[in-house]
């Protein structure tokens, strides 16, 4: 690596249209405003893709973005950032994957590949330091996650080598179709389908360059300094002990637990089913990236049964919430082989979950009928038709085909009165928290610029419930213990500081856990300024982070979702109909028109239209963007 | 006064000595929810908790009553 260290400052364009690649430099300036991950690929996709095309045209582009921190020598730096316009939403997409794939990409001396057009033929990318490959994947068509990913790397003689493919959903362009890096996946918002539009299988990439900071002295006091931060983090040990599946019973007490398509915040069910997994399913923890200190990662079985399932990483809470609470399953069995399929073929567990439990929902309402579901029974908590749904939907066969574009194109098609049972916001189905177990998520979900997802609305319930800063009340973030997790009244305006200095880890490519972990920004522009020579601080990387929101957010205007488009469902605003919360009043969502105003007012956004103001884009730098 | 209480993952640990073996603590006084973690299990405030008591979701100035089934959670990551 040269020039500015660690970043190699190279971006790796691959055009799939005439099998070609070139290798560019980027500005150092550029570099300094918007750092990496979802940062520079905001500024990328804002200003090469034209508005209003066809997410599965061969004008998309799909960015794998490392940041400046992605590397095995940073803790948690095991990370990569896919981004691009999104098949699902029309709007701002991105998704992470925990992995090798980063830290490999990064050692091959690339920040981005920045991946173009649309090959012909099916092929997979090679690369391999400074050699780049397009070979062709005809034969890999039609295989499963695990069996591309074993091929490839017998073809290439290297059992090691790190790779994303999609899986069957991706060549089908289901819309939440996921990439996947064995049994990790960048879910969220379709980027498998992008990928398969483009015809491009799999990436295969392995790198022998070594990370050079500009002040190694001061590189290593500051990796120092977090790893004390780590080895007396009590949330290193819990999470390494349980992963986080270990939070289903807690959050179902909590209220944070969307039960039978949301009709609920909480079920009473989670203990039981933890219960049955700890004792039949869970094998042992495990690294998603070589050396993760944390190691949430879990391999879970079952050993027998009609839902026999080898060992693989999974159990994750999302994943499994999605197949027992959101479907009311009650079969743990059936939700760890279902989200297991979901891996192998890849599609997002959580938009599966969300897309079946609206099925079954419009099923008991008479909106499908069963000759309609293909002659299944689609009772809640059938657990029986999991994985055959599974399947429908990977394959785009019967039902699945309608299924397959999510719930808010599903409840297009079938008609006014299913709206009230497809929970989304933007278009992306909602994931395994719920806001009526602290407002803060409210008005998270409602403005995240890729929708309802779990990633950046994960401070809400985090700071209502969990009581978690992330050193962020420097900035202005009350101590959440001197508010209720009830109250409505000022979240509007924390929820704008806990986007901006949240979204830094996607930014700088490493993974969310470890700002709860106890790393905090001023952690992170200790580490950044030793690595590139630039004089940073916490504030630095906050004012960046509010950058980065905000571009996102003019990609997204410029594709006509704003204002309009920042609601919250009213199911999930409502009282709950059952649960250990259907009595309490407290939980309902009073004033969430009142809550955006106070969030868009703390932006510097336009009351009635929520796009930036001029000054606030002048202030950020954005106004010649 | 005696009450059941059950404490989940990262909370586990604050058990050890508290909580007899058949899962009760001994109360020597009214005690609130608040008091049970503070004065008898020593769980830092910092942590943010949520109860059930008789699993139903209660505050933390729930007076507690012979009897009671108390089970405390804490997120780790909230999942």
């Amino acid at each position: 690596m040269n020039n500015i260290l660690n970043y190699s400052s190279n971006q790796l364009r691959i055009s799939l249209s005439d099998a070609s690649f070139k290798l560019e430099k980027i500005p150092e300036k550029v570099l300094q405003n918007y750092l990496g991950g979802v940062g520079y690929a905001a500024k990328v996709l804002y200003e090469e893709l034209n508005e209003g095309i066809d997410p599965l045209s061969p004008e998309n582009k799909l960015i794998f973005a490392t940041g400046p921190l992605t590397s095995y020598q940073v803790p948690g730096g095991g990370s990569i950032e896919i981004c691009f316009k999104s098949p699902l939403t029309k709007a701002w997409g991105e998704s992470r994957c925990g992995g090798d794939f980063g830290p490999e990409l990064k050692k091959a001396s690339y920040d981005f590949l920045i991946v173009e057009g649309k090959s012909s033929q099916p092929v997979y990318l090679f690369i391999h330091d400074k050699q780049v490959e397009f070979r062709n994947a005809n034969h890999l068509v039609g295989k499963k996650v695990s069996e591309k990913t074993r091929i490839i790397r017998e073809e290439l003689e290297d059992q090691d080598i790190s790779i994303m493919c999609i899986g069957i959903a991706g060549e089908n362009l289901v819309s939440i179709a996921s990439i996947m890096s064995e049994d990790r996946a960048a879910g969220r918002c379709g980027a498998g389908a992008v990928m398969g539009s483009k015809n491009l299988i799999a990436i295969a990439v392995k790198g022998s360059d070594k990370l050079q900071p500009k002040n190694p002295e001061d590189f290593n006091i500051a990796l120092k300094e977090v790893r004390k931060v780590l080895k007396e983090s009590e949330f290193v040990k819990g999470l390494r002990q349980f992963g986080t599946i270990g939070d289903m019973a807690g959050n179902d007490a909590a209220g944070d637990w969307p039960t039978k398509n949301w009709q609920s915040n909480s079920w009473g069910k989670a203990e039981k089913l933890y219960d049955h997994y700890l004792k039949n399913n869970f094998v042992k923890n495990k690294m998603c990236y070589k050396g993760c200190p944390i190691a949430c990662g879990r391999v879970a079985k079952v050993e027998e049964g009609r839902f026999k399932t080898p060992q693989h990483e999974g159990a994750e809470y999302e994943s499994v919430s999605a197949f027992t609470a959101f479907v009311f399953n009650q079969d743990m069995d059936a939700a760890i082989h279902s989200t297991y399929l979901c891996n192998e073929l890849g599609i997002d567990t959580i938009s599966a979950g969300a897309v079946i439990a609206f099925a079954m929902e419009c099923y008991e309402h008479k909106l499908i009928s069963k000759e309609e579901a293909d002659g299944l029974d689609l009772s809640w908590g059938n657990p029986e038709v999991l994985p055959i749904l599974v399947d429908k939907i990977v394959q785009r066969e019967g039902l699945g085909n309608l299924l397959a574009d999510g719930v808010a194109r599903a409840a297009q098609k079938i008609g006014p009165q299913a709206e009230e049972y497809a929970v989304h916001g933007k278009g992306l189905e909602g994931p395994a928290h719920d806001p009526r177990s602290g407002k803060l998520l409210a008005v998270t979900y409602g403005t995240a610029n890729r929708g309802m997802c779990h990633i950046h609305p994960l401070e809400g319930m985090a700071y209502d419930s969990g009581k978690i800063t992330w050193g962020m009340t420097p900035y202005g973030v009350p101590d959440p213990n001197q508010l209720d997790r009830w109250d409505e009244k000022g979240k509007g305006a924390i929820t704008k500081t806990l986007q901006d200095g949240l979204i830094m880890p996607d930014v700088l490519g490493v993974c969310k856990f470890f700002m709860y972990a106890g790393i905090t920004l001023e952690h992170y522009a200790k580490i950044l300024s030793a690595l590139t020579g630039w004089q940073l601080n916490g504030a630095d990387l906050l004012r960046i982070g509010e950058r980065v929101n905000n571009l996102q957010r003019l990609f997204n205007i410029r594709e006509g979702i704003g204002r309009k488009n920042d609601l919250l469902h009213e199911r999930v605003k409502s009282l709950p109909q059952f649960g250990l919360y259907h009595k309490e009043e407290k939980c309902a969502i009073k004033d969430y028109e009142g809550m955006l105003k106070e969030y868009y007012q703390a932006r510097g956004w336009d009351s009635q239209t929520g796009i930036p103001k001029q000054e606030k884009l002048r202030e950020l730098g954005l106004n010649l963007v | 006064m005696k009450v059941k209480v059950k404490l989940y993952t990262i909370l586990k640990k604050y058990a050890k000595g508290k909580i007899l073996g058949d899962g009760s603590i001994i109360l020597k006084k009214v005690t609130t929810l608040q008091e049970l973690t503070n004065d008898y299990l020593a769980i830092p405030n910092k942590i943010g908790i949520v109860f059930l008591v008789n699993n139903t979701p209660q505050d933390k100035d729930y007076i507690l009553c012979e009897g009671d089934e108390v089970k405390i959670f804490s997120l780790i990551c909230g999942g």
